[in-house]
C-alpha cells in the first residue's frame, strides 16, 4: 500500500514529499479509527466511571474485574469456557494428528475424495447444521440420561454426572460439537504438515528398532510440533470465539460460557454497566492472546538439516 | 558378520516387475557394491534386504535364516540412507545413541559407545550439535555412526555419497574402505557411480532392468565383460562399440577399416567390435579418421574421431599430445584387447579362449 502511494506522486509533478506526508496522515487516521474501539474497551475496563464514550480515565481501578469475578459468576464462565474449549482442542489435536498422518501416508484411491469430503464439512455454515445435530444430540441425550439415572440414586451425583456427560445441556455435547467443527481444518493442516516430513525418518526409526508407538513418540510428534501448534491454535481460537453453540446446546446458567455470559449481561434490562462489560471483554480476549503467544514458540520452530537431496 | 543369499528375488509393484529374479551370494565380511543406472531396481533390492519393502517372491537368507518376514530391526542390519535421515530435533549424540536407547541399554554404556564411535569418525567435538549445524560430510559421518554403533552384522548403504561434492566423495570413499577393513561387517552398497564400485568393492553386481547383467571382482568386470551393457557401464570413458562384419578372423568396419582378430571367432555378417579407448593407438599422417574433439585432462587426453561413414571412436592418448580438430589420422587396434559382441549384446567368445593378459 505504501509503495503504491509512493509511486504515484513521482509521475505527477506534485512535490513527492508532501504527497507522501498526506498519505501517511491518511493512513494514521484510518488506523486510529480502527483501533479506537480496542482502546475504548481497554480504558473503560479500568475506568471507575466507564461510559460509552472514549475518554482517558481520571484514575484506574480493578473494581470491574473484582465485581466480575466475585459478585457475578465470572469465574464459572471462564472455567466453563476453558474446560469445554480446552478439551475440544486436545481431542481435535489427537484425532487430527492420527488422521492427518494416515491421510498423508496412504496411497489409496479414496484419499482425494475423502480429503475433499472432509473440507466440505467445513464449507457448510454451522447454523445450517444446528437442527440435524440437535436432533442427533437429543436422541443420544435420552440414552445418556437413562444410563446415568440407572447408575446411581444419589441425586447430587446424578446432577453432576448429567452436567458433565449430557449431550444437550452438558459439557460432553459441546466438547464433541466443537471437536467435530474444528477437525476438518485441523486434519488438513496436519496432513499437509506430515506430507512435508520425509518417510526416511520413519524408515530410519524402524531400522533403529523403534516400534510404531516409539516412532510416533520420539520422531514424528517432535517433528510435527509446529503443525500441532498451528492446528491447535486455529481450533482453540475458532471455538473460543463461538457464541452460537452454547446458546443452542446449553440452558442451565451453571453451564454458561464466557460469550454467553457477556451476551446475557448486555441484555439485562437495568442500566448497562460498561465497566463490567469491558472487563468481561478483556478477560474474554486474554486466553486467545495467551494461546497465540504459547503456540508462536512452536510455530516458528522449524527443523532442517536432517535430510538432504 | 553374516552371509547374505538372495534366491530368485522378485519385486512386483502394481503389476510392473521391477526386480526380475535375482540370485546373488554375498560372503561374510564382503564389501559388495550393487551398481546400475537409475531405475534398474538396485535401491528396491537394497530396501528388500533391509526389510523396508516386501519381497514378492524368492528367498532372502541371512546367516542361514530365511528373513523374508522378519521385521527390519530384527535382521541385525543397519542402513545409511541417501538423505542421511538424521533426526533433526536430536543432537548428534542422541542421533547416534537412539537405537541403543530404544533397546534400553544403560545410559553410561550408551554414552561410552557413542563416544567410541564419535572418536572413530572424528565427531567428538560435534556431539552436542543438531544436524542443521553440520556440513554435508559431517552429516554423512553421523549417519555412518548411527549405523555402526549398533554393531550390526550387515551395513546397507543407499547411494551415501551422492550428495557430497567431488572432493569429499573421494575422501569418503577411502574412509569407507578403511572402515570396512577395521569393522569387518558385511557391506552392501548401492550406487549408480561405477567409480565408487570399482574403487571400493570386493564384488560388483551390475544390475540392468531388474536383472543381474554380471557380477564379479572389479577388474574381472573390466577385463572380461559378459555383454555390451557391462562393457560400456564399467570404465570411463566407456568402451567403443562399432558394427561390422567378420570373416576368417578379419573384422571389417563399414568404412573399410580392417582389424585382425583371432581366427577362432568364426564368421558373421552382423557383429559389434568393442575396444577400450586405451587400446587404440593413433598413427600420425595416416588417413581414414578425422579428429572431432580433443579433451585434455592433463594426465591424459581423450580424442574423439569419426570416419567417413560416421562411426565414432574415443582414443586415450598422453596428456601432452598435440592433435588439431579436423586432422586426418589412422588407427591401430590392440587386437588381443578387442571384444566381439553379438547384436543382442552378448559377448562372442573365441573357440579357443584367448588368455587376456592383465
Amino acid at each position: 500500500m505504501v509503495s503504491l502511494v509512493r509511486e504515484a506522486p513521482m509521475d505527477t509533478c506534485v512535490s513527492g514529499q508532501q504527497a507522501q506526508r498526506r498519505a501517511y496522515v491518511t493512513l494514521v487516521l484510518i488506523s486510529l479509527f480502527c483501533l479506537a474501539p480496542f482502546f475504548w474497551v481497554l480504558l473503560a475496563a479500568f475506568d471507575p466511571k466507564a461510559s460509552q464514550f472514549l475518554r482517558l480515565p481520571d484514575s484506574l481501578t480493578l473494581a470491574h474485574f473484582h465485581n466480575l469475578l466475585t459478585n457475578e459468576s465470572g469465574v464459572r464462565w471462564i472455567m466453563n469456557s476453558v474446560v469445554i474449549i480446552g478439551s475440544a482442542t486436545v481431542l481435535t489435536l489427537i484425532f487430527a494428528g492420527l488422521g492427518g498422518y494416515a491421510l498423508s501416508r496412504t496411497q489409496a484411491w479414496w484419499k482425494r475424495p475423502l480429503l475433499y469430503a472432509i473440507i466440505l464439512v467445513r464449507i457448510v455454515p454451522p447454523p445450517a447444521l444446528i437442527v440435524p445435530v440437535y436432533k442427533v444430540m437429543l436422541t443420544l441425550n435420552g440414552w445418556m440420561h437413562g444410563f446415568i439415572t440407572g447408575l446411581t440414586d444419589d441425586a447430587a451425583l446424578q446432577t453432576t454426572l448429567l452436567r458433565m456427560f449430557s449431550f444437550v445441556d452438558g459439557y460432553l455435547g459441546l466438547i464433541l460439537i466443537y471437536t467435530a467443527l474444528q477437525l476438518p481444518l485441523a486434519i488438513w493442516i496436519m496432513k499437509t504438515f506430515f506430507d512435508a516430513i520425509p518417510k526416511d525418518y520413519e524408515e530410519a526409526a524402524a531400522l533403529d528398532g523403534a516400534s510404531q508407538w516409539q516412532t510416533l513418540r520420539y520422531v514424528l510428534i517432535p517433528l510435527a510440533l509446529p503443525g500441532f501448534a498451528a492446528a491447535g491454535l486455529f481450533a482453540f481460537i475458532n471455538a473460543w470465539g463461538d457464541f452460537l453453540m452454547p446458546l443452542m446446546f446449553t440452558s442451565s446458567p451453571e453451564l454458561q460460557t464466557l460469550p454467553l455470559g457477556m451476551f446475557r449481561a448486555f441484555l439485562r434490562v437495568d442500566a448497562i454497566d460498561y465497566g463490567f462489560l469491558t472487563a468481561l471483554a478483556v478477560i474474554y480476549t486474554l486466553p486467545a492472546v495467551i494461546a497465540f503467544a504459547f503456540a508462536r514458540r512452536f510455530l516458528t520452530q522449524t527443523f532442517s538439516g536432517g535430510v538432504k537431496g | 558378520m553374516s552371509k547374505i543369499e538372495l534366491r530368485g528375488i522378485k519385486k512386483d509393484y502394481q503389476g510392473t516387475e521391477i526386480v526380475k529374479g535375482i540370485d546373488i551370494t554375498i560372503e561374510e565380511g564382503e564389501f559388495a557394491v550393487i551398481v546400475g543406472p537409475s531405475g534398474c531396481g538396485k535401491s528396491t533390492l537394497l530396501r528388500m534386504i533391509a526389510g523396508l519393502e516386501d519381497i514378492s517372491s524368492g528367498e532372502l537368507v541371512m546367516g542361514g535364516k530365511v528373513m523374508n518376514m522378519v521385521p527390519p530391526d530384527q535382521r541385525e542390519i543397519a542402513m545409511v540412507f541417501q538423505s542421511y535421515a538424521l533426526y533433526p530435533h536430536m543432537t548428534v549424540a542422541d542421533n547416534i545413541g537412539f537405537a541403543l536407547s530404544l533397546k534400553k541399554v544403560p545410559k553410561e554404556e550408551i554414552a561410552k559407545r557413542v563416544k567410541d564411535v564419535a572418536k572413530m569418525l572424528e565427531l567428538e567435538h560435534l556431539l552436542e550439535r543438531k544436524p542443521a549445524a553440520l556440513s554435508g560430510g559431517q552429516r554423512q559421518r553421523v549417519a555412518i555412526g548411527r549405523a555402526i554403533v549398533k554393531r550390526p552384522k550387515v551395513i546397507l548403504f543407499d547411494e551415501p555419497l551422492s550428495n557430497l561434492d567431488a572432493k569429499l566423495r573421494v575422501q569418503m570413499r577411502a574412509e569407507l574402505t578403511k572402515l570396512h577393513r577395521e569393522f569387518g561387517s558385511t557391506i552392501v552398497y548401492v550406487t549408480h557411480d561405477q567409480v565408487e564400485a570399482m574403487t571400493m568393492a570386493q564384488k560388483i553386481v551390475v544390475l540392468h532392468n531388474g536383472h543381474v547383467a554380471q557380477m564379479g571382482a572389479p577388474l574381472d568386470l573390466y577385463h572380461q565383460p559378459d555383454n555390451t551393457f557391462v562393457a560400456q557401464f564399467i570404465g570411463v570413458p566407456k568402451m567403443n562399440l562399432v558394427k561390422g562384419r567378420l570373416q576368417n578372423g578379419l573384422f571389417t568396419l563399414p568404412c573399410g577399416e580392417q582389424v585382425q582378430l583371432d581366427s577362432g571367432y568364426g564368421s558373421a555378417a552382423e557383429l559389434q567390435l568393442g575396444v577400450r579407448p586405451e587400446h587404440l593407438q593413433i598413427v600420425r599422417g595416416g588417413a581414414g579418421w578425422e579428429v572431432d574433439l580433443v579433451e585434455r585432462l592433463g594426465v591424459e587426453t581423450f580424442i574423439h574421431l569419426h570416419c567417413q561413414t560416421q562411426e565414432q571412436l574415443v582414443v586415450r592418448q598422453e596428456g601432452d599430445c598435440q592433435y588439431e580438430v579436423g586432422e586426418k589420422v589412422a588407427l591401430t587396434f590392440a587386437q588381443d584387447r578387442c571384444f566381439l559382441f553379438e547384436t543382442d549384446g552378448k559377448r562372442r567368445l573365441p573357440a579357443v579362449a584367448v588368455a587376456a593378459a592383465c
